[in-house]
């Protein structure tokens, strides 16, 4: 609607009715629901407030009539519980009091509460209830102080002060206030910041700080300050320069300005020094800068040596705070003449196979050498004075570390001395002079008289006794160390009183050093006595490394190397050698001298695994594992099995033979050998049978009734070797047969001279001549039973011996043609003309019947069957058993003897 | 307006109002600083010596005050700076005795800070507000309240039984209620050179006094013993 006209208004004013209507409306409901919902049943005094810890809290709970209730029905609870009582105070009907003891367990909330009626389903109706901040009120700040800085050529207007805060409670809120006579700002808990617009220089001050919470609220201790200037802290001096003058080679002048004018705060100064990179400040006493000046003359300082220079500055009185130092103002001393000796040494060189010795004189510059040397004048022995330029003998004054110098080698006979003299210089002049004298090597002056090394405070101390001789005249000790691995030298001089001392060179961790103390006699050397040591030690960086030199069956031997003395890292104390063998794992700890172990009781044939661990005092480091296999057999087990079963199957082949060659009796009984009738030649003898006449001595050995071939009778083999038996049984063979019965013993030549025709004979034959083919039969009994009187045998051509005429009586005996080696016997008898001796190769060779023509083989083979068949009567194989005895006593069944060729056992050779 | 004319700037016309809120507290808090602070029980030598201390602080600055003062003013010939003008006070101390020179002292430093005040209220309208000058004779006004409130113990210490005037010896400081830029770089040079003499002649004074007065009392004082 157009606002302009009356139609318009109208519109518009009802809608505005309607709307403030409306919104009057909610206001109402609103207000009846809140009334309804929150009735307000009463009240506590006072509302949320802060207790102290420690202290009574008294609150009072007034009751409205809305809550329909009397004091008496009102009861109080904190934190839960209802607190007695005897507690609470009745103000009038409407308001009780109650106290409560605060303490850190009291309850948060305070409540009151009324009783209901029993009715009710809620026993009780909280009236009101308060919420308490438990606390303690702000402690006292102590330790209040303040400081004002320089800004610009002022002092600034702020003031910063610091303080230590009492406890507080981080609950409750705290403020802290600074103030500064009339000025005040808030500050943090510990410190703050007040600005006076102008600083009050010259002025009285009063700093403090308030301190205040719900509980309290505590000032701190006035800080009273007649001249704000005593609590300044101003820049460092300004301008800090230093001037070196010439001539004056051990002062500096150090000059500086005042960082602030004098008129607004008056200064002292301090002031230190060093030379360049030894840290060690000196500071000038402070007496000696306390009026505002601005310059002073550092003296006695070193010769060319680049000092640094710092200084500071604070209020004159000394209150207040020093300024920082200034920066770094740098300045080199002039150079002067060095005012001390060089250190003068000598390094022996022994050599090898001539009577002479090489020194090489070494030194050091002089402690004290004002400047940069520039050479050294050198005397050696009564020569003159040479001069030995260098170069690179800077002293590095930012270290006091000294550098070697090699300066001249000479050879020197041991049987020489040798003096040399010293003298060090630079631009200004020369130094004092020093001395050297080598002894002979023969008379070299006593050692200390002992020597050892120990570590303190991560340094490595020297310790000696002088040497053994009274009065030595000692008057002084060059303690010098060598790097083992390197070979770097250095020494050091110790006045003669010392026993003890610092190694006082840069000596490196885990490093070997060969340490040797020299007595020294008046500059002359004495004789050094050595050690070595370690500055620290520690576990060696690897461990050795293992092979196997030898592997058995259970056992193996290893070996290692010696850790290379770079990786060594200290003193090995022992060698650990483990191995695991059967799972388990076994060590063994062997002395640092040892290289090679066996380790026993390895499993045979299995893998094992080994490895060696070296230790230092300062731990042990492990070498790499290896691995290896044991044998299944030791070393010559296999041979000495091989050998020992052949020697077992050789003794029992010969054994077996040897038995077989004793008992070939026994063999023949279980293998009796069968004559063959075709070898007998006894045929051919029949003629002369009757006409041979038998010797004496064969009738002493008549009583032989069987030959045995023997072909191991070792007397009858003489030195002949076993091998030749066949051949020489064929050559006796032979011989026989062309001399005839009754040869030559087995030495008589005869036997070797006919031996070689008979080369070719069958060995077949020759084997067979073991077996008896035929018996000679003996007529002397068996075992003293001499039958008395033989009857004639129709079976036998051989004359029987007489009974009774046993000493005299001629054996009579049938010499059979055969080969058989019964012949033996027959030849024997012949023979030898032993009756014990008996000769195995007196067997018929078939090689001598088979040289003859095969017609009269026939022949003779038809006479010897013929013959055999009347003459022979060849014993059964049973009958071989039967005794003679029992032959002749059945005459009846077998009378005379019968021919047998049972072997003869020697035991059973018993005279009659 | 406080009876100068007022050169203005432009550019910081808009802050002008708060400057002036903030010169004027400043102002109030020196006052109030230094007559908030009582007087305590000292050595008469370091009292005096202190006192010497700050003068000498406040002349050595009002030498340099002083000259950025005229180096600030432009064209400004010497010769005005010597220019009398009878409503700025006359640097000399008088008095027979040390304690009249010492309350001509007191009176002198008291008749200084409203001329002090007025200078630099005048220059606040003719030097942008980073000018040191500003700063400067701020410092001064207040190192001068100091130094007045210290002259005063001193009095009270060395001449307990006399009494200090409510005003200035020389009687009430006579301002010129009205004065142009000329006149206002004048009487400003002329101010901070009286200033500056009478800085010099308390120095001098405080000297003699501490030589005069803390021995005789420190003689005093050990007669009294004996």
């Amino acid at each position: 609607p157009n606002p302009c006209t009356s139609d318009g208004i109208k519109c518009i004013m009802d809608q505005s009715s309607y709307r403030l209507l409306q919104i009057l409306s909610l206001a109402c409901l609103a207000c009846r629901l809140t009334s309804s919902s929150f009735k307000n049943y009463g009240t506590i005094i006072p509302q949320s407030p802060t207790v102290e810890i420690g202290k009574e809290f008294t609150a009072t709970c007034v009751v409205y009539e809305a809550a329909k209730a009397t004091v008496d029905d009102i009861y109080w609870t904190s934190g839960g519980v209802i607190v007695p009582k005897e507690q609470y105070t009745k103000i009038n009907d409407s308001a009780v009091n109650v106290t409560i003891p605060i303490t850190r367990e009291t309850g948060k909330w305070l409540l009151c509460k009324k009783n209901e009626s029993p009715s009710s389903l809620n026993k009780s109706k909280t009236i009101h209830g308060i919420e308490l901040t438990k606390g303690y009120p702000p402690e006292k700040p102590e330790n209040l102080s303040c400081m004002a800085v320089q800004f610009d050529q002022q002092i600034s207007s702020n003031v910063t002060c610091t303080w230590q805060p009492g406890k507080m409670d981080e609950k409750i809120s705290t403020t802290f206030t600074l103030f500064g006579s009339n000025y005040s700002t808030k500050a943090q808990r510990s410190s703050g910041c007040i600005y006076f617009g102008n600083f009050p220089n010259y002025m009285e001050l009063d700093i403090w700080v308030d301190v205040e919470n719900n509980l309290g609220k505590v000032r701190s201790d006035v800080l009273f300050i007649i001249d704000p200037n005593e609590m300044v802290k101003t820049n460092p001096p300004l301008d800090v320069n230093i001037i070196s003058e010439k001539n004056f080679s051990r002062t500096l002048l150090v000059s500086w300005k005042h960082p602030i004018h004098e008129t607004v705060v008056k200064l002292k100064y301090n002031l230190r020094f060093c030379t360049v990179g030894s840290g060690d400040w000196t500071e000038v006493p402070p007496n000696d800068t306390e009026s505002s000046k601005e310059s002073f003359r550092l003296q006695y300082l070193k010769p060319d040596m680049e000092h640094v220079v710092q200084v500071r500055c604070m209020h004159h009185t000394g209150y207040g705070y020093w300024s920082d130092w200034s920066a770094n103002s740098t300045a080199r001393t002039p150079e002067d003449k060095p005012t001390s000796k060089p250190d003068l040494w000598r390094v022996v060189i022994p050599s090898q196979g001539k009577s002479e010795r090489r020194v090489e004189v070494i030194c050091k510059d002089p402690v004290e050498s004002n400047g940069r040397i520039r050479g050294y004048n050198i005397k050696i022995q009564d020569g003159a004075w040479e001069v030995v330029p260098v170069n690179g003998s800077e002293l590095n004054s930012r270290s006091q570390e000294r550098k070697m110098i090699p300066l001249y080698q000479i050879p020197l006979s041991d049987k020489r001395r040798g003096s040399i003299e010293l003298k060090a210089w630079n631009s200004v002049g020369e130094s004092p002079r020093a001395s050297l004298g080598i002894p002979k090597l023969a008379h070299e002056p006593p050692p200390v008289a002992s020597l050892s090394c120990f570590n303190q405070d991560r340094r490595l101390w020297v310790e000696w006794q002088p040497p053994n001789v009274e009065a030595t005249g000692v008057t002084e000790y060059v303690l010098e160390w060598v790097s083992v691995s390197d070979g770097a030298i250095d020494w050091q001089r110790e006045p003669r009183h010392n026993r003890k001392a610092p190694i006082k060179g840069t000596l490196q961790r885990f490093k070997l050093y060969s340490i040797s103390v020299y007595p020294m006699y008046s500059g002359w050397t004495g004789k050094p006595l050595t050690t070595a040591c370690f500055l620290e030690q520690g576990a060696p960086l690897e461990g050795p490394s293992v092979k196997v030199r030898r592997t058995g069956k259970s056992n193996a031997e290893v070996e290692w190397m010696e850790i290379p003395l770079d990786k060594r890292r200290g003193f090995i104390t022992n060698y650990t050698i483990f191995y695991i063998t059967g799972g388990k794992e076994h060590s063994i700890v062997v002395s640092p001298d040892t290289y090679s172990y066996t380790v026993e009781g390895l499993a045979s044939n299995s893998k094992q695994v080994v490895r060696i661990m070296a230790s230092t005092v300062q731990g042990s480091t492990n070498g790499s594992d290896l691995s290896f296999n044991t044998l299944m057999y030791a070393p010559g087990q296999m041979e000495a099995t091989v050998v020992s079963v052949c020697i077992g199957i050789l003794f029992v082949i010969v054994l077996t033979v040897s038995l077989c060659m004793y008992k070939i009796d026994l063999i023949k009984k279980i293998w009796p050998p069968v004559p063959d009738p075709s070898n007998s030649t006894i045929a051919n003898w029949s003629p002369d049978f009757p006409t041979k006449a038998v010797s004496p001595k064969e009738s002493v050995l008549g009583d032989v009734s069987v030959v045995e071939v023997d072909v191991f009778d070792r007397k009858s083999l003489c030195e002949e070797d076993k091998a030749g038996l066949p051949l020489k049984k064929d050559k006796y063979l032979s011989e026989e047969h062309s001399s005839g019965i009754g040869g030559s013993s087995c030495m008589s030549t005869p036997r070797q001279s006919v031996s070689d025709s008979e080369e070719g004979g069958d060995s077949g034959q020759t084997t067979t001549s073991t077996v008896q083919y035929s018996s000679v039969v003996a007529s002397n009994g068996y075992k003293g039973q001499s039958p008395c009187t033989l009857p004639q045998s129709p079976c036998t051509l051989l004359q029987t011996p007489q009974c009774g005429s046993s000493q005299s009586q001629t054996p009579s005996f049938a010499r059979s043609e055969s080969t058989q080696p019964l012949l033996d016997s027959e030849e024997s008898q012949e023979g030898s003309g032993q009756s014990h001796q008996r000769n195995p190769y007196f067997s018929r060779s078939p090689v001598a019947s088979e040289s003859r023509d095969p017609g009269d083989r026939n022949q003779l083979e038809m006479e010897e069957q013929g013959l055999a068949s009347l003459r022979f009567c060849p014993l059964e194989e049973g009958s071989q058993q039967t005794t003679p005895t029992d032959e002749g006593q059945s005459p009846d069944e077998q009378p005379g003897p019968v021919p047998s060729y049972m072997p003869q056992l020697r035991g059973h050779r018993q005279p009659c | 307006m406080s009876g100068h004319v007022k050169n203005m700037y432009p550019q910081l016309s808009i802050s002008q109002a708060a400057r002036t809120l903030l010169s004027l507290l400043l102002v109030a808090a020196i006052d109030s600083m230094n007559a908030g602070i009582a007087c305590r029980n000292q050595q008469c030598e370091s009292h005096i010596q202190r006192s010497s201390k700050l003068t000498r602080l406040i002349h050595m600055e009002s030498v340099d005050l002083l000259k950025i003062y005229k180096a600030s003013q432009g064209d400004l010939s010497e010769l005005f700076c010597q220019m009398p003008i009878n409503i700025v006070p006359n640097p000399n101390i008088s008095g027979l005795d040390p304690s009249e020179r010492m309350l001509s002292i007191y009176s002198h430093c008291k008749a200084f800070l409203p001329h002090l005040k007025r200078v630099t209220e005048q220059q606040r309208d003719l030097q942008p507000p980073s000018s040191p000058l500003l700063n400067n004779l701020t410092t001064a006004q207040y190192r001068t309240s100091g130094l007045a409130n210290q002259i005063k113990c001193i009095y009270q210490t060395l001449f307990p039984n006399l009494p200090i005037p409510l005003e200035p010896v020389d009687g009430p400081t006579s301002i010129h209620p009205s004065q142009n830029v000329f006149q206002q770089k004048v009487y400003g040079c002329v101010v901070l050179k009286n200033f500056k003499e009478l800085l010099s002649q308390i120095r001098h004074e405080l000297r003699t006094i501490k030589n005069q007065m803390c021995k005789s009392r420190t003689f005093a004082y050990t007669n009294a013993l004996f």
